[in-house]
């Protein structure tokens, strides 16, 4: 039997919609349910419904043979997995966002600060470029940082850009793009390989089909 | 109970843990089976300083980073290390105080290393591990003996259900070499490979201007695992001299562990490109089904002990014992402490005689206790119950009685 770590959500319906193209039955985690573990009927694929920010943690552990998580997620954990399929679905990008015209005036902004939900990702891509931040972590509403004066920028995902712009903030540098990703945990991958790489293959085999129909 | 005035007197840090009696005593037991394995197959137990000097752990082919370390200062002296891994010590040891010892060296270790992974990885600071390195051989010989000595350290605990896969990190050093690529780009290309990142992989490939066939190559590493077949895929991709080398040593290693008997537990794995610069040869990692993360990790390291002066080809693994414990627990169990045995009672007048007698029964083998009665005028009977002890010899006035239950 191998475990999938599932983000409970709408990416967890999107990846569903592929598994049962499958031919994995899915049909009982598709429900109002509030149980958190599932198992399909034949009993070679067990589901657990995580946070999505704790898949990474379930599948380091080998918890979750499987998972799925947004790279951003990825990035920010910063965990050793394997990182193996692109399911191109909740796509995104990572940004810095901000007021244009307050970037660099002022005298005080050689020291910047940075709301955000991602202190790992915030840390490493400012340290890239040689730049210290000072980081606050936020849980959510991030926009509000530099709205209300408690930070000057802000890291976070950006999908339309509509929250950004009705606020008044824009992309001011962009960090990477953000999708869906398959991992696979690292001992796993080896002493599961078959049932593992049945999975895998066939989700790549149903994404390039994708790919070459649109 | 009363409130403690320091709340932390009561607590140990994050990444460190008490081994209590039955855990302590089947650490032990795995600790003294692999000291035994490891002394019949010719290695001498070595012990090293717990805390030493940062130069010997940051050199040039370090494998573990600084912000990795416990470090520690005092004027007068330079910056000292809690030992973060065990082969730096030997290497500093076989270059030195053994230089003049015959070749090869066959040393063994048995003890914890400390090492900081980042407030993210909740991974245990301090680890337990026990190893062997083997130096002075460059043979496929002496890689297939630490490989099977990893085995059959597993068989012998008691383990099944477990995978050594081997890798050859000169495969993928032929290819960087052939690509002409500098060290950024083929570090990037090497974390994607180790993380089986193959669309990844292919985006950054397509932005090198490198021959279109290594391109192809590179792409395929990740994937080049599975069983022997694996080699023979790879062969038909090499072209230079180093890659087939690297695939001729693997493969002769593997055809070594065939002919031991020990090939259903070898896997191949070329995508395994970690600690670049400290591993030159033939890698691998001991995995048991289950268990989320590797319990063995060893490789050939030929250029390291040539950091201390002398020329020293080198092979070697350490194993994560208190993972094999867990293992251990998951796949059969382990057993408790046996109880004490015998429950000796004697009177304050009979000491002299009292104590002579446990002594005779301790030196036949037999484990005995005392009691010792206190305030609550709890019987010998009532204690030996709780703790599961079985017999009881009461001695009065010279006789001694035995109570069986």
């Amino acid at each position: 039997m191998i475990t999938i770590a599932l983000a409970k959500g709408r990416l967890a319906d999107q990846t569903l919609d592929l598994l049962e193209q499958l031919g994995i039955d899915c049909r009982e985690l598709r429900g109002d349910s509030r149980k958190l573990i599932f198992t399909t009927d034949d009993g070679s694929i067990r589901f657990i419904m995580v946070k999505p920010s704790d898949v990474p943690a379930y599948v380091e552990y080998g918890t979750a043979d499987i998972g799925i998580a947004g790279k951003d997620t990825l990035l920010e954990e910063g965990r050793p997995l394997y990182e193996m399929l692109d399911l191109k679905l909740g796509c995104c990008r990572l940004a810095v966002a901000g007021f244009a015209d307050r970037k660099n005036s002022g005298i005080t902004n050689s020291h910047t600060r940075v709301a955000t939900k991602y202190p790992n990702i915030t840390r490493n891509y400012f340290a890239g470029k040689g730049e210290t931040v000072e980081i606050i972590k936020l849980n959510g509403s991030v926009e509000l940082g530099p709205l209300t004066g408690l930070s000057d920028v802000i890291v976070d995902i950006v999908e339309s850009g509509r929250t950004l712009a009705e606020n008044g903030l824009e992309v001011l540098e962009e960090i990477g793009p953000v999708s869906a990703r398959l991992v696979v945990n690292q001992v796993s991958l080896k002493t599961k390989r078959d049932e593992i790489k049945r999975i895998i293959d066939g989700l790549r085999e149903l994404l390039e089909g994708e790919a070459n129909d649109s | 109970m009363k409130g403690s005035a320091n709340k932390w007197m009561q607590h140990i840090p994050e990444g460190v843990q008490d081994s209590l009696p039955d855990e302590c005593y089947n650490q032990r037991i795995i600790e003294g089976n692999l000291r035994r394995i490891f002394h019949l197959s010719g290695y001498d137990e070595i012990d090293t300083p717990l805390f030493e000097y940062l130069d010997l752990f940051g050199g040039e082919t370090a494998s573990l980073k600084q912000e990795q370390m416990y470090k520690f200062f005092e004027p007068g002296s330079r910056i000292m290390v809690i030992r973060p891994d065990m082969t730096m010590p030997i290497a500093r040891i076989a270059a030195t105080k053994m230089k003049n010892r015959p070749l090869p060296l066959r040393l063994s270790y048995i003890g914890s290393v400390y090492r900081y992974e980042g407030k993210r990885q909740t991974r245990q600071r301090e680890i337990a591990q026990a190893g062997i390195e083997l130096l002075g051989s460059k043979k496929p010989e002496a890689d297939a003996e630490v490989i099977a000595l990893a085995v059959e350290s597993l068989l012998q605990l008691g383990l099944s259900d477990f995978q050594m896969d081997i890798g050859q990190v000169d495969f993928f050093k032929g290819l960087i070499e052939e690509a002409g690529l500098n060290e950024e780009q083929s570090e990037s290309l090497r974390h994607l490979i180790d993380q089986k990142n193959s669309l990844a992989l292919e985006m950054q490939l397509k932005e090198l201007s490198i021959p279109a066939d290594i391109k192809n190559n590179l792409l395929r590493i990740p994937m080049l695992f599975g069983d022997e077949e694996v080699i023979q895929s790879a062969m038909a991709l090499a072209k230079s001299e180093r890659c087939t080398r690297a695939l001729q040593n693997i493969d002769q290693v593997f055809r070594l562990l065939e002919k031991y008997g020990l090939s259903k537990y070898i896997a191949i794995d070329l995508g395994m490109v970690q600690s670049l610069n400290y591993y030159t040869g033939m890698i691998f990692r001991g995995m048991i089904r289950d268990m989320g993360y590797p319990v063995c990790a060893g490789g050939r390291y030929d250029t390291l002990v040539s950091e201390f002066g002398v020329d020293l080809p080198a092979t070697g693994f350490a194993l994560e014992t208190r993972q094999l414990l867990v293992a251990l627990e998951r796949q059969k169990g382990l057993k408790p402490t046996p109880p004490t045995e015998v429950l000796f009672v004697y009177n304050p007048m009979e000491e002299e005689e009292g104590y002579a007698r446990i002594q005779k029964l301790r030196s036949e083998g037999i484990r005995v206790e005392v009691f010792l009665p206190d305030d609550s005028n709890k019987s010998d009977e009532d204690y030996a119950r709780e703790k599961g002890i079985r017999r009881i010899i009461r001695l009065r006035d010279g006789q001694m009685k035995e109570v069986t239950f």
